[in-house]
């Protein structure tokens, strides 16, 4: 298994927050975490990305434990719900900043431009992008040490049809790579074709896990999105 | 219509304000100005009694050693070896001024004192004037000489309290804003997803910190041409005064959400850790206050240095002290840092 939890769970004031949860996860799972607002998938991912640090439980990744963060990082893309850049430095300074930090050769940053078809922009300052190549950006940029495992935080949240599409696209691409993908979504039927697995966070808990036609056939759904 | 849309803009304003701690300072402010203003004005009636060092064996006007007892709500005497002993009292504040025999008056007095233009000296003038007039009526001044320890003239003379300035304008006010922007703005979070440790990124701050502070000050001499100094004590308690308060800026940005809220805190650090050591000079309880503060072993120093000809060697505890409390500042930042605290 390239993921494997135990009971790990995150409590904010003593209600909000990630029951005790545990699954594992294969090398190449397309997974889409779903969930209203406040179901703790957010919570999930940013403990696996360590975002913030866990009240309990354990998590590897390829075998190396959550806590060891500089090991955990090389194998852990992390793309945020808001795009979380250097606003007022450009496209390319932002990519070279992180390259140089993850230790990545700068012809790296050349490569990653060209796939996210980001050239014309490189010397753009982030800010004044929309927030689609924003989130390009900000894709590429959790793609430059090129980590086996990508977590993506509502990374349609807030972007026209065109756009949610070209995402879709690029974590279709990225899936074809090899990556395992694990993305947290609030429209499910969006995901219908997309993920290899369903995961349903509710309150907090693990309320279903399985493929996406089980869920689809599942009462769940009708109960949670009725 | 109108009205109403600006009332209630108003209010929200109003609420941003109070969620962000900028309101504290409405408070604050004013209370540590009333309690600053207090404590120095109260110098000449509550600690009115000047301490004057008199070097034993000189040959003092008999109307001096005969009245200063009698006086002794005004002037407290205390008897000195020499007049280096007074120096070194002088330089440690434990008296207000020396009265030694004027070189260039003969019979006359020259009265030591640290600045010449500081209220303690008038206060000793005021007092041995008044003390002459009882003893001797219209007879020549007793003091006919008034020499300042502090070498250099007044901009000199202003110049630690500048530096401090500076110090914790960067220290206090730069450093935890931009902390707390990175942290507001998820950049550190997003710096911490690559496989640098947690203490580099602490100390790429400090010596952001450092630089600023560095820089700052070696502009200031630049355009003031403040002369020469003994500069490896100078340069020690400028590297130790900016490591210490850089490391506290960023202590203080990190006990913040936003950018707003660390401005806030800032200024609440800001302003107690420079007005008692600045002013410290012109009121006997600042004085006895402000060597509580961090501030104090930055700027007592620096006046020791670069008024007095101070050397490193006797300051060993200051500057200690300052790399010690950086040291502190340091490590409860990583710990912050490790718990993602406000992250």
């Amino acid at each position: 298994m390239q993921i494997e939890i135990l009971n790990l769970a995150k409590l904010y004031d003593q209600k909000r927050g990630l029951a005790p949860i545990s699954f594992e996860v294969s090398k190449g799972e397309l997974i889409a975490i779903i969930g209203h607002n406040g179901a703790g998938k957010s919570t999930l991912l940013k403990m696996l990305a360590n975002w913030i640090v866990p009240d309990g439980g354990t998590a590897t990744i390829d075998g190396i434990d959550l806590k060891n963060r500089i090991a955990v990082v090389r194998k852990v893309g992390f793309i945020p719900e808001e795009p979380n850049l250097f606003d007022f430095f450009s496209v390319e300074y932002n990519l070279k900043l992180f390259a140089a930090l993850s230790q990545t050769p700068l012809t790296r940053v050349e490569e990653i431009l060209g796939e996210f078809d980001l050239v014309s922009f490189r010397m753009c300052k982030v800010q004044s992008l929309s927030k689609g190549l924003k989130q390009r950006v900000n894709i590429g940029r959790a793609l430059l040490a090129d980590p086996p495992v990508l977590l993506l935080d509502e990374p349609t949240s807030g972007l026209d049809f065109e756009m949610t599409r070209e995402i879709y696209r690029l974590l279709r691409a990225m899936h074809g790579a090899g990556k395992t993908i694990l993305f947290t979504s609030h429209r499910p039927e969006e995901i219908k074709s997309l993920a290899t697995r369903i995961m349903v966070l509710h309150q907090g808990s693990l309320v279903f896990d399985g493929y996406p036609d089980e869920y689809f056939q599942s009462d769940i759904h009708e109960k949670l999105y009725a | 219509m109108m009205m109403k849309n600006i009332l209630v803009l108003a209010f929200n304003d109003l609420a941003i304000a109070f969620r962000n701690k900028t309101f504290f300072l409405i408070l604050f402010i004013p209370l540590f100005v009333f309690v600053s203003l207090d404590l120095v004005d109260g110098t000449r009636t509550e600690a009115g009694r000047v301490r004057i060092g008199l070097v034993q064996g000189h040959a003092y006007p008999s109307g001096i050693t005969g009245n200063v007892n009698a006086a002794d709500k005004l002037v407290e005497v205390a008897w000195v070896q020499n007049e280096a002993e007074g120096v070194r009292l002088l330089k440690e504040h434990k008296i207000d001024g020396m009265l030694a025999g004027d070189q260039r008056t003969p019979g006359g007095l020259a009265l030591l004192v640290l600045k010449k233009d500081a209220l303690r000296t008038i206060a000793i003038v005021q007092d041995f004037s008044a003390l002459q007039k009882t003893a001797e009526g219209n007879n020549p001044d007793w003091i006919t000489d008034i020499r300042s320890l502090h070498q250099g003239g007044v901009q000199r003379e202003t110049l630690p309290t500048w530096i401090l300035m500076l110090v914790l304008l960067i220290g206090f006010i730069i450093l935890p804003a931009q902390v707390a922007e990175e942290k507001e703005k998820k950049l550190l979070i997003a710096l911490l997803q690559t496989p640098i440790h947690e203490a580099q990124w602490l100390i790429a701050k400090l010596i952001l910190g450092m630089v600023l502070i560095i820089t700052a000050v070696l502009f200031l001499h630049l355009l003031g041409g403040f002369g020469p100094v003994h500069l490896p004590g100078y340069i020690a308690f400028i590297v130790a005064g900016s490591y210490c308060f850089s490391a506290y800026g960023i202590f203080l940005g990190f006990l913040c959400r936003s950018q707003a809220s660390a401005r806030t805190l800032g200024v609440i650090f800001y302003l107690p850790h420079l007005l008692p050591s600045a002013m410290s000079d012109v009121s006997q309880k600042l004085t006895s206050i402000a060597p509580l503060l961090p501030s104090y072993q930055l700027y007592e120093p620096l006046q020791s240095i670069l008024l007095e000809g101070g050397r490193l060697a006797d300051m060993t505890f200051d500057w200690v002290y300052l790399l010690l409390l950086g040291s502190v500042m340091f490590f409860l930042s990583y710990l912050l840092m490790k718990r993602r605290w406000l992250m």
